[in-house]
């Protein structure tokens, strides 16, 4: 692994020849704000492919939030397609939409957004319970999850227990335990401090690195030259999208 | 991941949500069990005041039952009317009541009479050897104890023979025997009430309703109350007359009362209200004034029963009403609860939950709420009657449908209450529960 810091950049992973894991096409996202219509999307074209390892940046209002949401399929477009592992999920029905994010889709906040009255096994299980699977089944992943991001000795702890940055490695395991095709992580470091940051950041390049396909969400440049591949957003279109160190 | 056996899955799936509700209702302990204390009350009311109103009701049904139920009871009751022109002339013989021509006529007019004991009471001191009491001297006959289900504990009563002969022979009570002969066998020891002797051939049980009146003054029974000499008819009318003086503070006082009660027994159940209005037909011509009293346990056991019903109606009302005011709170806490975890459901919709296990994991703990509470109001409504037959003697009979109907009413109100804040917390847009504070 490559030292860690904000100015080394990494080699991109991203299998181009490969079917894209994402793909908008002509994506829009319309709102009624009173009488006015606003387009917080405009036409959005744009291929993830596997093992990709993306910053989406942008300033506030740009439609950063919209991607997200559309991205993790809490959302439709008003217009386009989004094909996600091939599949049209802007024709799916409120049910296939959940199944889809249950089983594709890593999902990690800025606020950890963990449960309060489960545990960190607990929470870490909570995708595969709604997948249907089975809890002895279930508690080995997590188990084997809380491991892996460093929490093997607070398996029974509850959220209010432990750090910022704890707690923010709990959400990473939540994210693993479906074995997505997509991390989509939405300003992951934004509350904390900057060691906790780097921490999880140097997480999400060993997920990278093992092969897995992140989308970070971010304002924050510095966090953004860490990604091989920068995506910015201006005024709900697509500004600049590039490799800044692929040898592709 | 791997295939489970549907049938498993929602098995597995119950008991997740289960722990998973018991565990959120947990965090608010106190807000949770104040909450299901509108239905531990609720239920611990239908099933308390059920047990006590069955529990008088059987008390009620259980005393006329001892009246006889194919039985009617007559009695002569001094008229009223006639009290205000008797403090004029006190001196006056008062005649009033029932009279040997009334029951001649019932028994020969009314069909289905089978039997009537007529009895004439006098109420005077009662001597054995050198022990009195104030007792009563009641003249009947012979079938007395067949006819009022007493049962003769020592001795014999006295047959129509000396019914027939006039004998001076007498039945004491139990209480009277042992008031006036403590140490020795009652049976052939001699009584005497002014200046007759009886000879005592048995004893009988005493009226059950005395008896439960006096156990509940535990034992006082000095006021006279089931003092009783019973003696054939004949023989009362020998040796005390047709005119009953009564010497009672310092004034004097006569009356003439034939009969003091009667009673009729009718041979068919179903024949004992043509039988009452019969009777009370002879006695309204037979009688100017109204100086009987006519009752009908079979009559007073229906009206009891409809009583019971009314009574029932009720409390099932007020029962109903505390149950739904506790769904009610129940509905308004689980609607702030829902508010309250707006983002829990935002995280759980983005993580794959759908709109139906949001509706089932809200929907489960309304029901854990009110069916814990449920479970304790049967255990308050189970020792409430209890406590109550403890300390204040009453009788409270609890019914084994009560609590489960109880209970049942209780789970189906958190469905009921749960089922409007479940569908708003799974219509949420994930989107704005992800961003709520």
């Amino acid at each position: 692994m490559l030292e860690s810091g904000s100015t080394v950049k990494l080699r991109s992973r991203a299998d181009q020849n490969a079917d894209p894991v994402i793909e908008l096409r002509g994506v829009e996202k319309h709102y009624l704000m009173g009488d006015f219509l606003v387009k917080a999307l405009k036409g959005i074209d744009l291929k993830i492919f596997p093992g990709d390892y993306i910053s989406i940046l942008g300033p506030s209002g740009c439609g950063k939030s919209t991607m997200l949401n559309i991205l993790g399929c809490l959302d439709q477009p008003t217009v386009g397609e989004y094909f996600l592992d091939g599949v049209d999920v802007a024709q799916l029905t409120d049910d296939d939409l959940s199944s889809v994010r249950g089983k594709k889709l890593g999902f990690i906040f800025q606020s950890y957004n963990l449960i309060q009255q489960l545990s960190v096994v607990e929470n870490i299980e909570v995708p595969l319970y709604y997948q249907g699977v089975h809890e002895d089944e279930s508690r080995v992943i997590a188990v084997e999850l809380a491991k892996k991001v460093g929490l093997g000795k607070r398996l029974d702890h509850k959220p209010t227990e432990l750090s910022g940055g704890q707690q923010q490695r709990v959400a990473i395991a939540r994210a693993l335990s479906n074995d997505p095709s997509v991390i989509l992580a939405d300003e992951a470091t934004g509350n904390l401090d900057s060691k906790s940051g780097s921490d999880i950041l140097q997480i999400f390049d060993d997920l990278n690195a093992e092969g897995k396909t992140l989308i970070m969400i971010t304002h924050d440049e510095e966090m953004a030259k860490r990604t091989p591949r920068v995506i910015r957003l201006k005024d709900g279109e697509i500004g600049y999208d590039t490799y800044l160190h692929g040898d592709k | 991941m791997s295939a489970t056996l549907p049938r498993e899955l929602t098995l597995f799936r119950l008991k997740r949500s289960v722990i998973l509700g018991i565990k959120s209702l947990w965090m608010h302990k106190l807000r949770s069990l104040l909450t299901a204390l509108g239905i531990v009350f609720g239920v611990a009311s239908v099933i308390s005041m059920l047990a006590i109103g069955e529990g008088a009701s059987y008390e009620a049904q259980q005393q006329i039952k001892e009246l006889g139920s194919q039985n009617i009871i007559l009695e002569s009751v001094k008229p009223t009317n006639t009290t205000t022109a008797g403090e004029q002339e006190r001196s006056l013989i008062l005649e009033y009541g029932l009279t040997y021509r009334d029951i001649a006529q019932i028994q020969a007019t009314v069909p289905g009479v089978t039997v009537t004991v007529p009895t004439r009471e006098i109420k005077d001191f009662l001597w054995g050897g050198p022990n009195s009491v104030d007792g009563v001297a009641i003249g009947t006959v012979a079938w007395f104890p067949t006819m009022k289900n007493r049962d003769i504990v020592r001795g014999r009563y006295f047959n129509e023979i000396e019914m027939k002969d006039r004998s001076p022979v007498c039945v004491l009570t139990e209480s009277l025997s042992r008031k006036l002969f403590p140490l020795k066998d009652p049976i052939g020891q001699t009584v005497r009430m002014q200046t007759s002797y009886f000879r005592v051939v048995g004893v009988i049980e005493d009226d059950p309703a005395v008896a439960a009146a006096s156990e509940d003054l535990k034992g006082s029974s000095e006021s006279g109350e089931g003092m009783e000499m019973m003696i054939p008819i004949s023989t009362l009318e020998d040796h005390f007359g047709e005119v009953l003086f009564k010497y009672r503070s310092g004034s004097f006082e006569a009356e003439k009362v034939e009969l003091h009660e009667v009673t009729a027994r009718i041979d068919d159940p179903d024949r004992v209200m043509p039988a009452a209005l019969a009777i009370q037909h002879i006695l309204e011509r037979n009688h100017k004034e109204v100086d009987y009293k006519m009752t009908v346990p079979l009559d007073l056991l229906r009206r009891a029963e409809r009583t019971k019903q009314i009574f029932n109606i009720v409390l099932g009302s007020i029962a109903a009403i505390s149950l739904l005011v506790g769904g009610i709170g129940i509905m308004n806490i689980m609607l702030a609860t829902v508010t309250e975890r707006t983002r829990e459901i935002g995280i759980r919709r983005a993580l794959g939950a759908k709109k139906k296990d949001i509706v089932f994991q809200f929907l489960i703990e309304t029901v854990i709420l009110s069916g814990a509470g449920g479970v304790l109001g049967v255990a308050l409504g189970l020792g409430v009657p209890l406590m109550v037959s403890y300390f204040a003697g009453m009788v409270t009979i609890i019914q084994f449908w009560a609590p489960t109907l109880a209970f049942g009413i209780s789970v189906t109100i958190g469905i009921l209450f749960g089922i409007y804040p479940a569908f708003r917390a799974a219509d949420m847009n994930p989107v704005e529960a992800l961003r709520h504070e």
